[in-house]
Parts: structure tokens; sequence; C-alpha cells
């Protein structure tokens, strides 16, 4: 374990120099390109979502801080702990007062407002190109931090949305692998599904409602072929025929085929209905490989990970990204925060501890990673992993969707009409 | 012979004084050296308060009318733009729903906790046994976190594994999906306010209780009143004092409920338990829109303003 430990280290100081000569190379005549640990000090701040909670905070300070302290002994760093809940008020209060924190770790998705506004610091002129991250991360993944060509944010973990399947209920219902395409998804569901003699339902074919339904949404919409946006993030494109498509497959996999009701799990719930078996299928956060280690070691076996096939592969990923304040006093130090905990070391740790998929295609080796069988599987896919984002008023018009799509399937509205009616609020949105 | 007459200083001054207020000079009323101390001291004491709500309330509340009007993203200085805010505020289907369920949310949070307090606080107020323990058990959910009450109620209210399903399936009535339903979401929101705001409703009305004279009581008794008959003839027009005020209170908070629909709804399914101050924040946190959310909370400052003022006429009225 320990040798495990100084490889890891002695992979991310590598991987560190690595980075830095690489920054050197491409920006040659850049004044930051080449950070030199002696000469960087200061005091900055970082905003984290990601390392909440106590384990969060052991592992930042106790573990990775003191690792960056070795290397950078003149630079120290104040830590605002937070939750993606709260990440927005935290944000909007930072900006309104001008107290914006040197290191900020966001999601993908937020980096066009932030960037579109100034408030983030162009990667580049400190040295980070666009195609040095290419050579360690997917393109898709690499676009998400960037805005308007510009880099504005290196990923350090990635959370993504896939089909799971409890083969074990397959297998029961006569199915030895998950489905390959909506007809399959439809009729495996409906033999999986099971009532109880009042008609109260007992085991959901297929859940949707286990997470955020504009997840779900867009989930089923990359698998139907669809996009959020149009090529240049102008004008929505969700409410295509192939967006009307997967909603309508979603409700009518509520209304018509009935494999799950409404309220029979919710994002609230304590235990994963693939876990305790209330769900044959359903799509799923890639960490829950871990909470199954945690909650029920002995499902892991039964849980087969597959990517939802309609027209297209259907597979989402979000994530978390470091950026750095443009109007930060020490920009140097905060960089060198930004490439520490993006590094291999700090990024492996993180994304452990989490139970999410890393964002440095390297790892893919690593033992974590081969451990994990989600997470693995996650990395496999990311070429066909999409992003949710476009426009810089994605944040501004995110939490719309949940309800267009509650009300589609609540049958409150056709799907068509639900999504034309938030394509119109997006553009307006988009146009203000 | 008069009082005057016997003394020619007094006659004067009330001579003086029978002088026409037009004519006459005006006399200054000399403060004593106390008095202006006193008063200095007095000052003194409310400056930091006057500071305070200076800083903190009125200077916000200024600054929310002025935001109103502007185009505010917290990225860009505000921009002027008249009453844009306010017309598309109320052409916004959503928010429009939100004063709709802000309203039914009052229109039953309200009366039904008051109507509960109202008896708790008379049923504590017989010297029962365990008296001090309710009381607290009563007034415990006051001073609980709400999103940790809430937290209960999640799991109260979830359709698989919630309490409230268990207790109504041994009845024989089916459960329901009671923050996923639309149709329910709202009621189940509404119990668990009505709920909340039973405890200090009761704190006021136990202290009002004990301020209502007993010889009321005796004397009804002797004329023969049954306990209901003392209640709404003795105990309800006793009480109208601490009722306005309970009530004018409880539809403040009820208007500005804000944590519990975080907690439990978000606002869902599909805007059905929005509120208001859920669309304020929604505006301000999850929008960026300070200017939108500046002028959604001017309307809901005018509607606190409106029913305050409505009720103050009614009761002054029926006084």
């Amino acid at each position: 374990m320990e040798v495990k430990s100084r490889m890891r280290r002695t992979a991310s100081v590598a991987m560190v120099a690595l980075l830095g000569l690489g920054l050197a190379a491409c920006s040659a005549g850049e004044a930051d390109a080449d950070l030199n640990p002696d000469e960087v000090s200061g005091e900055i701040s970082l905003l984290t979502p990601i390392f909440e909670g106590s384990p969060g905070q052991d592992l930042l300070e106790d573990e990775l801080l003191p690792q960056f302290y070795e290397e950078y002994p003149n630079v120290t760093v104040n830590v605002d702990y937070t939750t993606y809940g709260n990440l927005n008020e935290k944000l909007t209060t930072a900006v309104v007062s001008g107290l914006v924190p040197d290191v900020m770790l966001m999601g993908v998705g937020w980096i066009e407002a932030f960037a579109d506004k100034g408030v983030l610091a162009d990667l580049g002129e400190l040295g980070l190109s666009e195609a040095d991250l290419k050579e360690s991360y997917t393109d898709e993944i690499v676009e998400a931090g960037m805005w308007d060509g510009n880099v504005y944010a290196v990923p350090i973990m990635l959370d993504t949305r896939f089909g799971v399947a409890r083969m074990d209920i397959l297998k029961e219902a006569g199915y030895d692998s998950p489905p390959s395409s909506w007809e399959e998804l439809i009729e495996i569901a409906e033999a999986t599904t099971v009532r109880s003699s009042n008609g109260s339902l007992e085991r959901a074919g297929f859940d949707m409602m286990s997470l955020d339904a504009r997840q779900a949404f867009e989930t089923m919409l990359f698998s139907a072929g669809g996009e959020l946006f149009n090529d240049d993030a102008t004008a929505p494109a969700f409410n295509s025929e192939e967006g009307v498509a997967a909603l309508g497959l979603m409700a009518d996999l509520v209304n018509k085929y009935e494999v799950e009701d409404i309220g029979f799990t919710s994002t609230d719930d304590i235990v994963n209905p693939l876990i305790n078996g209330r769900a044959a299928m359903g799509i799923a956060h890639n960490n829950l490989w871990t909470q199954a280690q945690e909650a029920d070691p002995t499902v892991l076996d039964n849980l087969e990970p597959f990517v939802i096939q309609g027209d297209a592969s259907g597979m989402f990923f979000g994530g978390t990204l470091a950026t750095v304040a443009n109007n930060s006093k020490n920009p140097q130090a905060a960089r060198a925060l930004l490439e520490f905990l993006s590094s291999p070391d700090a990024a492996l740790a993180a994304n452990e501890q989490r139970g999410n998929v890393p964002a440095l295609t390297e790892l893919l080796d690593s033992d974590y990673v081969q451990s994990n069988r989600f997470v693995q599987f996650a990395m496999e896919n990311l070429d066909v992993a999409q992003r949710e984002g476009g426009p810089s008023q994605w944040l501004e018009v995110r939490g719309d969707f949940a309800p267009a799509v509650q009300g589609a399937l609540l049958g409150q509205k056709t799907p068509q009409e639900a999504l034309d009616d938030l394509a119109a609020l997006v553009q307006t949105a988009i146009d203000r | 012979m008069t009082t005057t007459e016997r003394h020619p200083i007094r006659s004067a001054e009330a001579a003086a004084k029978q002088v026409s207020p037009s004519t006459a000079p005006k006399k200054r009323k000399r403060i004593s050296t106390a008095e202006k101390k006193r008063r200095r001291a007095g000052w003194l004491m409310i400056t930091p308060s006057v500071i305070h709500v200076g800083l903190w309330t009125l200077i916000p509340v200024i600054a929310t009318f002025y935001l109103s009007f502007t185009d505010y993203g917290i990225f860009e200085a505000p921009k002027w733009i008249w009453f844009d805010n306010y017309v598309e505020m109320f052409n916004d289907a959503v928010f429009m729903q939100s004063i709709g369920n802000t309203v039914w949310y009052t229109f039953w949070t309200v009366p039904v906790s008051m109507a509960v307090a109202v008896v708790v606080a008379v049923l504590l107020n017989q010297g029962l046994k365990l008296q001090k323990f309710y009381r607290t058990a009563f007034f415990l959910p006051q001073v609980t976190a709400t999103v940790a009450i809430a937290m209960v109620w999640l799991w109260i209210f979830n359709p698989q594994y919630g309490l409230l399903n268990a207790m109504l399936e041994t009845l024989g009535i089916p459960g329901q999906a009671w923050l996923v339903d639309p149709q329910w979401a709202l009621p189940a929101v509404i119990l668990v306010g009505a709920w909340q705001g039973i405890g200090i409703k009761m704190l006021i009305y136990i202290a009002a209780l004990q301020n209502i004279d007993e010889s009321l009581y005796e004397a009804a008794s002797l004329d023969g009143a049954s306990s209901i008959r003392k209640f709404f003839s003795i105990t309800v027009p006793m009480l109208k004092p601490a009722t306005f005020f309970v009530f004018i209170i409880s539809i403040i908070g009820a208007f500005q409920v804000f944590d519990q629909i975080y907690v439990l709804t978000d606002g869902g399914p599909a805007n059905a338990t929005t509120m208001m101050t859920y669309e304020v924040y929604r505006s301000a946190f999850q929008e960026f829109r300070m200017g939108m959310a500046s002028a959604q909370s001017v309307v809901l400052f005018a509607f606190l303003l409106f029913v305050t003022l409505i009720s103050r006429r009614v009761t002054k009225e029926e006084d």
C-alpha cells in the first residue's frame, strides 16, 4: 500500500513536472510558464464542493495539502468547503462582494457563465493550452472546461450516468444481457416489473426517478441521438424529434408500459433501488458501485452497467473542474494549486474518496479504476459520453428542465408541449 | 374669595393663560438638565439599534426597490429597465403559480395552526399533570432547525417506508406518493407548516390566557355557563389582542416559507409546491437575476403590507 502510495506520489510529481515542461514549451516567452516552487508564494483561497464532510476534509487537509506544501512551502491555502447544492450561493456572494476565491472547483456547465463574464482566468495566459490538455484527457472533457476557444478549467473528476441492470433479475426473466435498444429496454422492463395483487408496484422494471429528472432526460436524449443545443449554442435543440422521442419514451415507460410509478423511488432514497432489488434496471450514477460495496457487497456481481442504446449511445457526464480567479492576487500560487489538484495523485485520491471517474485518461490503469467496475466502464466509454451545458446562460435555465420533464411524466403536458414550452423559456434567456 | 384673588402672582398667570393662543407669545417649555441628560442617554442607547436597522434593514430595502427596476445579473453593473422585471414576472406562469401556492399555503397553515394552538394552550392551562413536558414537546418544533424537521418529514412521507403510509395501510387506506404527486405535495407541505407553527402560537396564547381575570370565569360559573360557553364567550374574546398578533406573525411567517420547500420538494413536482420566496431564491441564486429577484421580493413585501393593513383595519373596526 505504501509502495503504491509512493509510486503515485512519484507519478504525480512527474506529471506536474511534465505538465510544467509542456507549458513551458508551448508558451515560450510567457513569464509564468515554468513555476519555481521556491519563488511561488502567497496566501490563496480554495472554494471546493467536493471535499465536504469529514472524509473529504481529512483527505484534503491530512493527505493532499501537506503534499502540496511539501512542494510549495511558501504558499498557504485557506479552504472554503461547500456542497454543489450551495455552490451557486457561495459564488454569487463572492462575485458580488468582489472576494472571488483564487481557486474554485466547479461543475461541468458552470464554466461557460463564469468565463463569459470574466470571473475566470484564461489558463492559456497562465501557460495551459487546449492541445496539452487533449494529450491527457478526451476531447469532450477538455471542451467542458473551454469557452470561446480558450481554456478556463482543468478537469479533476467526472460524474457519469448510464444504464445499470440487475442481471440476477434479468436472468430470472429469461434475459442474458442488458438491453441493446430501446425496444429491448421496454420489453425487459415490462418483463421484470412486479406488481402485487392489488396493483401496487413492488419492483420497477426501469427506474428513472432515483436521479435528477434533468439528468435522466439528458441521458435518454443522448441515446436518441439528440442534443441540448445547436452547434454554436445559440438555440435549444432538445425539443427536436429526438428530444420528443426521448421524453416520450420516459413518459410511456411510466404511463403506458407502467414499469415505474411516480414516487416509487426518489432522489432522497437512502438505498438505491438497484441495490435492494426494488428495480431491475435503471439509470444510475457511477458511484452506485461504491454504494453497493458499502450497503450490500453481495449484489456487486449482479450489477451490470450498459450504455443506453437508441439511435445513438446514451451516456451522460458531468464533473468537477479546477479554475483560477481572473483577479487572483497570487495567480502563480493559484496555478500551482490547480495543477496539483488535477495531478494524477491528488485527482485519483479525490475520485476514490467519492467513487467517481477520474478525468485523466492515464488513470484507467490505476488500481482504483481497475477495481471499480462502474468507474472502469465509464472510462472505457467516455468517447460516447456527452455533457450538459453549452450557452453561457446554462446555469440560469437548467433548473427549468426538471419541472418540464416532471410535467410530461405526470401527463400534464405532452412531451412536445413540455419541451416546446421549455425551449421558449431557454431561448428567452439566451436572447436576454 | 377665589384663589386667584388671594394670590396675585397666580392670578396673573391665569390671566396670561386666558390670552388667545394666536396673540400670546409662545412660551418654550423649559427642559430640566436631568431631563436633557435622560433624553441624551435614551438616544445614545438606541443609536446602535438605529444604525443596525439603517444599515441592515433600511438600506437593503431601499436597494431592493432600486434593483427591482434594473437588469442586474451580478456580473455587470445594474442597468435601469423601468418596469420590465414586473411585466415579465406577471407574465411568468411559474411565478403566478408560486403566488397561488403561497396564498393557498397561508390560507391553510395560519387558521389551522392557530386553531390547534389555542385549543392546546387552553388544555395546557388547566394544570394538567406533566404540563411542563407537554409545553416543551409542543414548543420543540419551533426551536428545532427546519432542515432537521424536514428530514424527519421526508421519512414520514416516504411512499415506500414512510410512517404515514404505514399508518394508513393499517387502516386499509391506500398510501400516497405524498411529495411527488402534484395532488398531494402541497397539502403535505401545508401539514408540515401547520404542525411546525403550533409551538410559538401556543406559547403566546398561554401567556395571554394567564392574563385573563379568573373572576370572569367564576362569575360565568355562578351563572351556570358550560365550559364550551365560557371558552367562546370569555376566552376567545379576551384572546383577541393575542389572536391579532398571532395572526399577523403567522401570515408573515407563512408568506416567507422557504426552508421546508427547499428541503422537502425543491418546489416540485412540476412546480406544484413552489412559493414566492423559493422563486426569489431561484431567480437570485440559480439564475443570477438579482433584479428579477428584487422585483419578486417587492411583490412579496407588497402582499405582506396589504394583508397586514387589511388585518389592522378589520381588527380596528371590530374593536
